[in-house]
């Protein structure tokens, strides 16, 4: 009796099974199809010197030469900072709104993520364009107002110099970041045991503590999650650059998505794009194997 | 689950079946479009016209060949000569343009004709061996004609082996233009010849005229990135009348002493305030800049560009040639045409040809497809096409303009290397590098980029 009641539902598991792996399938087919092959193919085609009349095995060729481009290495340097200032940036304000707009009414919270996800819904091209308006040297809202406060004797080409142009990227990158992480904390906010905050104020702890104590570990796993995805986002950052200053001034905007994309697309040598591809790939798996770690680390049942 | 297992297989082979069934049916009507492919080449050597193709024409937006109107009343008349070749056209730009054709190059879908200028045709597509020989367009008649507007398209039109990529329909100079009513107000006119030609010492004179009236900023030297580094390229080689590359297109020059004389002028106009620069402007900025009053003059100037502009500006461009020390300016010309993608279909090619020859050669259509580019005809027997147009009289200012074409360099190989590199190297010489390393370490990247194209 026992037994065949054990057979019969070993039959019901493995038919859910197949059954689930039935419903994936056609996920499947198109995630191993449009990522995992072409994953393998840009790994291949990093191995050869692939351009739109050569196709020649080099072996390690494409990954020695990436190390001695001065200009990889700028624009490896300037990824870096963008993901360095971006990543922390995005996290902690988008905590801070989610934080400062969660308790209030739900007209006035849904207005305020509405306000902040505008630059996530609306076209990267609109955003830039408007942007590159707003930082125009002779025409531009910045240099007026700063001009008209006193603070610039003479007008910055906020894009054109070195000095400021990362940093203006930078700038667009983190309000057309921060949309969704608000949102999200601003739900994860909403998920908080109640009782447990209660409880705690019961036990005569602070604002600060309960937010440390109790709201923080709670809120841990959309951290982590707001952590990795800006992480991708801020070493993917290419549509920004390819806009506004096509790696200028003098390299100190080249990120290296906008370097594969120019020796891909404008030099064609598409082996050597690869490779540059497969580094940046094992650079955000390991920020996001260091993230997945420290966060576990701080992370409380 | 025996049942369902069963119920997969059965569809699996099913799939199989009706796979393997549709290959075989495939191959069939290939085996016989292949006979009718050899049949009608045949024809096609005996009889011109009966030719029948689905082709397709992929266009860079050369005046109102972005215009599908204009481009879908070429092909209705077309077809009316040739009812059996269907055109379908793709409008591209000069922002993702590139990248398309790139793409369908490396997934094999290229269209059958494309429209541009030899840099891309010849030096890069051609170079590269994807696009069809052309010499048979090239006849004797054609090659006469178009030589005798200049012998500089004939040769920007082939490889340097002699094998012809493009086959051109119009061209143009590019000059620079000023806002007339702020030099006239400035008293700057007196340093511009009648002749629109100016000198070098005279463009000082008139830089410092406005200046002193008060113009903010006279001009924006761009170096954004490439678009429109034809205007600032031109203008820092005719300063001095320093040249880009030798004669053969092999090698670059301008950091000889003319051409490093002529960017340390614009540096040194830069630091005394007489001239500005922008690394975050492209030439589109700096038009709308000009377009909106707000500097004096643009150095991204052509026939087309004034029509574009002409409505909107609440001001007189006139156009000038660049600034040269003895007046005698060297102007960058523009040459766009057809190129005929190979694909490996004999018969599209026979009906790209066609549709190629009807655009540029046929006596009613010719003219009428080079006034739609809004520029000059390559062949010397159409004469003024703008003749007895509302254009005429805009159009003979740039007329004027063709004796000072200079030699088209845009077909050096490793012309796209090049093209970074010259944007990067106004950064960095208005970002306080010293001239002659900077231009050195241009010339070096662009040497190393033609030589790297020329061995492959």
């Amino acid at each position: 009796m026992h037994n065949s009641i054990s057979k019969r539902s070993r039959a019901l598991i493995r038919r859910e099974t197949i059954s689930a792996y039935l419903f994936l399938l056609p996920s499947l087919i198109f995630f191993i199809g449009f990522v995992i092959v072409p994953m393998f193919m840009c790994l291949g085609a990093s191995f050869f010197n692939y351009t739109m009349t050569d196709f020649e095995f080099i072996g390690l060729g494409n990954y020695v030469e990436m190390f001695q481009d001065s200009i990889f290495i700028k624009a490896f340097v300037n990824t870096v900072v963008i993901v360095v200032v971006a990543v922390p940036a995005v996290t902690v304000f988008s905590l801070w709104v989610g934080a400062a707009i969660y308790p209030m009414h739900a007209v006035s919270r849904s207005f305020f993520r509405c306000v902040f996800y505008l630059p996530v819904v609306t076209g990267t091209v609109a955003v830039a364009v408007v942007w590159k308006w707003m930082f125009n040297k002779y025409t531009g809202l910045f240099n007026y107002v700063l001009d008209g406060a006193g603070v610039i004797d003479q007008n910055i080409s906020w894009l054109g110099d070195e000095k400021t142009a990362l940093w203006c990227i930078i700038l667009i990158l983190f309000t057309t970041s921060i949309g969704q992480p608000i949102v999200l904390y601003v739900a994860a906010l909403g998920n908080v045991d109640a009782s447990l905050v209660e409880a705690s104020k019961v036990d005569g702890a602070t604002n600060l503590q309960t937010f440390w104590k109790i709201k923080w570990p709670s809120i841990m796993p959309t951290t982590l999650y707001i952590l990795v995805i800006t992480t991708i986002n801020s070493f993917q950052c290419y549509a920004l650059i390819q806009l506004l200053t096509s790696g200028g001034p003098n390299h100190s905007t080249d990120t290296i998505m906008y370097y594969i994309y120019y020796q891909a697309f404008k030099l064609n040598r598409y082996g050597y794009g690869n490779a540059m591809g497969v580094f940046l790939a094992i650079v955000i798996a390991l920020f996001s194997i260091i993230q997945f770690r420290l966060t576990k680390a701080g992370n409380v049942d | 689950m025996k049942k369902l297992i069963a119920t997969l297989l059965v569809g699996v082979m099913s799939l199989s079946l009706i796979a393997c069934g549709a290959e075989k049916e495939t191959k069939v009507e290939e085996t016989k479009d292949e006979t009718l492919q050899t049949e009608e080449t045949q024809e096609t050597s005996e009889s011109t016209e009966a030719v029948e193709a689905d082709i397709t024409l992929w266009t860079y937006p050369i005046g109102k060949f972005a215009d599908a109107e204009t481009v879908n009343g070429f092909i209705a008349t077309f077809n009316e000569k040739n009812p059996g070749i269907n055109v379908s056209v793709e409008y591209l730009d000069y922002t993702s343009g590139d990248d398309q054709v790139t793409a369908a190059i490396e997934a094999g879908t290229t269209p059958d004709i494309i429209m541009e200028g030899p840099e891309r045709l010849v030096s890069n597509w051609g170079a590269k061996g994807k696009m069809v020989d052309l010499s048979d367009l090239w006849d004797a008649e054609a090659m006469e004609d178009i030589a005798l507007t200049s012998k500089a398209i004939v040769t920007a039109c082939q490889s340097p082996d002699g094998v012809f990529y493009e086959y051109p329909l119009c061209m143009t100079t590019h000059c620079m233009a000023i806002n007339y009513e702020m030099f006239e107000a400035a008293d700057a006119l007196q340093y511009i010849n009648e002749d629109r030609t100016w000198t070098t010492e005279n463009f000082e004179k008139a830089m410092q005229a406005l200046k002193d009236n008060g113009v903010e900023t006279t001009g924006v030297v761009y170096c954004g990135g490439q678009g429109g580094d034809q205007g600032t390229r031109a203008l820092a080689s005719n300063l001095y009348s320093a040249k880009f590359t030798n004669e053969a297109h092999n090698e670059w020059t301008m950091n000889q002493e003319a051409g490093v004389k002529g960017l340390q002028k614009l540096v040194d106009l830069s630091n005394a305030g007489l001239l500005s620069y922008d690394a975050g402007a492209v030439a589109s900025d700096e038009l709308q800049l000009f377009a909106n009053g707000t500097i004096a003059m643009s150095f991204c100037w052509n026939a087309s560009n004034e029509a574009q502009y002409a409505s909107s500006v609440a001001f007189t461009p006139y156009a000038v040639a660049f600034p040269s020390e003895d007046g005698t300016p060297e102007l960058c010309g523009g040459i766009w045409g057809f190129g005929i993608f190979d694909n490996g279909d004999d018969v599209k090619v026979q009906a790209a040809k066609k549709f190629i020859e009807f655009i540029a050669d046929d006596e009613v259509q010719g003219p009428l497809s080079v006034q739609s580019t809004g520029f000059f005809p390559v062949r010397a027997s159409y004469g003024n096409v703008y003749t007895g147009t509302a254009d005429e009289a805009r159009m003979s200012v740039y007329a004027e303009f063709m004796k000072y074409l200079s030699d088209y360099y845009n077909v050096a190989p490793g012309w796209a290397e090049q093209r970074t590199a010259w944007w990067n190297l106004l950064q960095q010489i208005f970002g306080g590098e010293d001239v002659q390393t900077a231009t050195d370490n241009y010339v070096k990247i662009s040497n190393e980029a033609t030589l790297a194209a020329s061995n492959s």
